[in-house]
């Protein structure tokens, strides 16, 4: 059941070349990546506090299921989301806002980083949590509203939890239209992967009979193409693993890396962002420079806020 | 002597109490390359191998389920949770299993599970790094739950608490973990046992019942008071379960009003057992009602307003005020 998307190698570079991307997808990976910069020299100026997990790196996941993912659909992030909230909404104020706590923010700021709602859209730090209530979700899109579904995003160590598997038991048993979006990174804080999972995520769903992808391409036309039947599957009611082999590009949360300098290497040879810009050079110079002067303005701009006030519902 | 901080005053009491019995297991989510997120477990890996040291994967449930059959076959693992809000994953092993099997098997088994937690807020993170979850565990009974407020108590309570051969839950206040203090690591023995509590600052007009990182702010809030003519006495209760009742309620027959002070909320917290406790055992002597002091019924609040959360100095000597109001 398991099938494996293998980017095309281009034989020139002897890497994956990536496809030249459409301009509003470039604009999101930028945003994104700018996003988590940002945040990083907030905290480094104190502007912040407690901490942050940045998805530096993984950008291209949320952006390239992006227009797989409809209006009615639920997404169900997970501590390192900041990607999945901007690739759905694009909101990059209301998501600092929220972060800083200030005015506009998407939840009151009471939230922070790892705990947004917004319509159709939860996230929570403690993992393995919102597996079995994406199900929940997903049993009630199955029976109301036909066609959608939900999306729950997880890290790879997050397999330990046994949550995970009584919601992917309950999403074959019933049928569910649950995509579970995997984004293995070889790594869970300090602990690689291959020391905490035995066997691989592809057997795990195949022992529930749930379909599983593996995506080691990082090429975002290239995923869309051929995620878009198998995403059309889980809306039959056909539950989805598609696992995304990627990179962490930076530590855990702030300065907590414990991998091998060559580990971090390979995480940026790797890194979308230095492939597209040496393989697009000039499409990726006119948005690079403009997406990191917007990201800049919207923390200024939040910043200068007044904090962020609420009142507890009616 | 030796100056070090909390959380290596924890990690000196592991590195002995593995040194002393080779039983002695430390596991939990990356506790052994990274050392712990804190730092707690930082070099044991290296110096007693990943067989005594290991690294789980992100298993809560687990962790505390395999230490729970490490036990029955004779280990004693001390287990970390990598933060307070973490422990809920765990926490069918810990009151269903731990908490149960060593009662019910009317003591024939034995399980000396230590359930490490960093506890309490302060440290500007969010919600689920910032939770003082205890009263869950005082509520169950067949578990020992203790919390160290300072180097010198984290350096023989957890030594106290790895020996024991019952479950023992115990809460690390995080905020705390980089405080300094003298720690006489050579004794091996001569310490107060860990289940009682000591007073930390003796006073005449009204107790202060505190725990984990109450009581730094509880000295604090007595040596301002002492400024207004005010004499607190702080206990450091250090025992929640089994409750050092003897110290406590001999405390308050003295000073004749009680105060109860923690992060975790007041409604349904710890300190409702203390209050209900003292007014029970202490009625007549009390000049006043006990009052709690603690956070308000809500979900840890996001980092810029744990101060507001917390309670700090001035809620302390408001609670004190109101004391003497009666
Ligand atoms: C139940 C629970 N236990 C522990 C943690 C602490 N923690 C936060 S992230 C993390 C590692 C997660 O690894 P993975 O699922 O691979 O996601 P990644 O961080 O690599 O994106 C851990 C252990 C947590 N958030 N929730
Ligand atoms: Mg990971």
């Amino acid at each position: 059941m398991t099938e494996t998307l293998v980017p095309a190698l281009d034989p020139a570079a002897g890497r994956p070349g990536l496809s030249r991307l459409a301009d509003d997808d470039l604009e999101l990976l930028l945003l994104i990546r700018h996003f988590e910069l940002e945040l990083l020299r907030l905290y480094g100026r104190g502007e912040l506090n407690g901490t942050t997990h940045t998805c530096l790196g993984q950008e291209y996941v949320p952006v390239a299921l992006r227009p797989l993912l409809g209006p009615a659909d639920f997404v169900f992030s997970n501590h390192r989301g900041h990607g999945h909230y901007l690739a759905r909404f694009g909101d990059a104020h209301g998501l600092l806002a929220e972060i800083m706590g200030r005015e506009g923010a998407v939840c009151g700021g009471v939230g922070g980083s790892q705990h947004v709602h917004r319509d159709g859209y939860l996230s929570t730090g403690v993992q393995g949590e919102s597996l079995p209530v994406a199900a929940g979700v997903a049993l009630h899109l199955r029976r109301t509203g036909p066609g959608a579904l939900a999306c729950v995003y997880i890290g790879d160590g997050t397999w330990g939890e046994g949550a995970v598997y009584e919601a992917l038991n309950l999403a074959a048993l019933w049928r569910l239209p649950l995509l579970v979006v995997v984004e293995n990174n070889g790594i869970a804080q300090s602990t690689p992967t291959a020391s905490q999972m035995a066997g691989t995520v592809a057997g795990r769903a195949a022992a529930f009979g749930i379909a599983h992808r593996l995506v080691v391409s990082a090429d975002v036309n290239e995923i869309r193409r051929e995620l878009e039947p198998a995403v059309a599957r889980v809306r039959e009611g056909r539950p989805l693993v598609v696992e995304f082999v990627t990179h962490r590009l930076g530590p855990h949360s702030k300065g907590d890396d414990t991998r091998s300098p060559q580990a971090i290497r390979a995480a940026q040879e790797n890194d979308w962002y230095g492939r597209y810009a040496h393989d697009h050079p000039e499409h990726f110079h006119r948005f690079d420079g403009p997406a990191r002067a917007r990201v800049r303005g919207v923390a200024d701009e939040v910043a200068a806020r007044p904090p962020s006030r609420w009142s507890p519902c009616a | 002597m030796t100056t070090l901080t909390l959380a290596k005053s924890l990690n000196e009491g592991m590195r002995k109490a593995m040194e002393d019995d080779p039983k002695v297991l430390v596991m939990g989510e990356d506790v052994g390359k990274l050392g712990g997120v804190f730092r707690v477990t930082d070099g044991l890996q290296k110096d007693f191998g990943e067989e005594r040291v290991i690294d789980t994967p992100l298993a809560e449930s687990g962790i505390i389920g395999t230490a729970i059959g490490l036990a029955l076959r004779g280990y004693r693992p001390v287990c970390e949770i990598q933060f307070d809000g973490f422990v809920f994953p765990a926490a069918d092993q810990i009151i269903t299993q731990l908490a149960k099997m060593p009662l019910r098997s009317l003591g024939a088994l034995k399980l000396p599970v230590v359930v490490r937690i960093p506890c309490g807020g302060g440290i500007g993170a969010v919600e689920h790094h910032s939770e003082s979850p205890e009263a869950y565990f005082t509520h169950t009974a067949g578990l020992r739950v203790v919390a160290c407020s300072n180097p010198v108590d984290a350096y023989t309570m957890i030594q106290q608490a790895i020996r024991c051969d019952d479950p023992v839950v115990f809460f690390e206040p995080k905020r705390r973990y980089w405080e300094k203090a003298e720690v006489d690591t050579s004794a091996a023995d001569g310490w107060l046992p860990f289940d009682r509590a000591r007073i930390v600052r003796p006073g005449t007009d009204v107790t202060l019942l505190a725990y984990g990182p109450m009581v730094k702010t509880c000295l604090e809030a007595a040596a301002a008071a002492e400024e207004d003519g005010r004499s607190l006495e702080v206990v450091d209760l250090r025992s929640l379960n089994p409750l050092d009742a003897a110290t406590v309620t001999d405390s308050v027959r003295r000073t004749g009003r009680c105060l109860v002070v923690h992060e975790a909320p007041v409604f349904g917290g710890f300190g409702a057992e203390l209050a209900a406790r003292i007014t029970e055992e202490c009625f007549y002597s009390l000049e006043a009602p006990v009052l709690r002091v603690g956070g308000p019924s809500t979900p840890y609040p996001p980092s810029r307003l744990e101060e507001h959360y917390l309670p700090d100095l001035d809620r302390v000597l408001d609670a004190v005020d109101r004391a003497f109001a009666f």
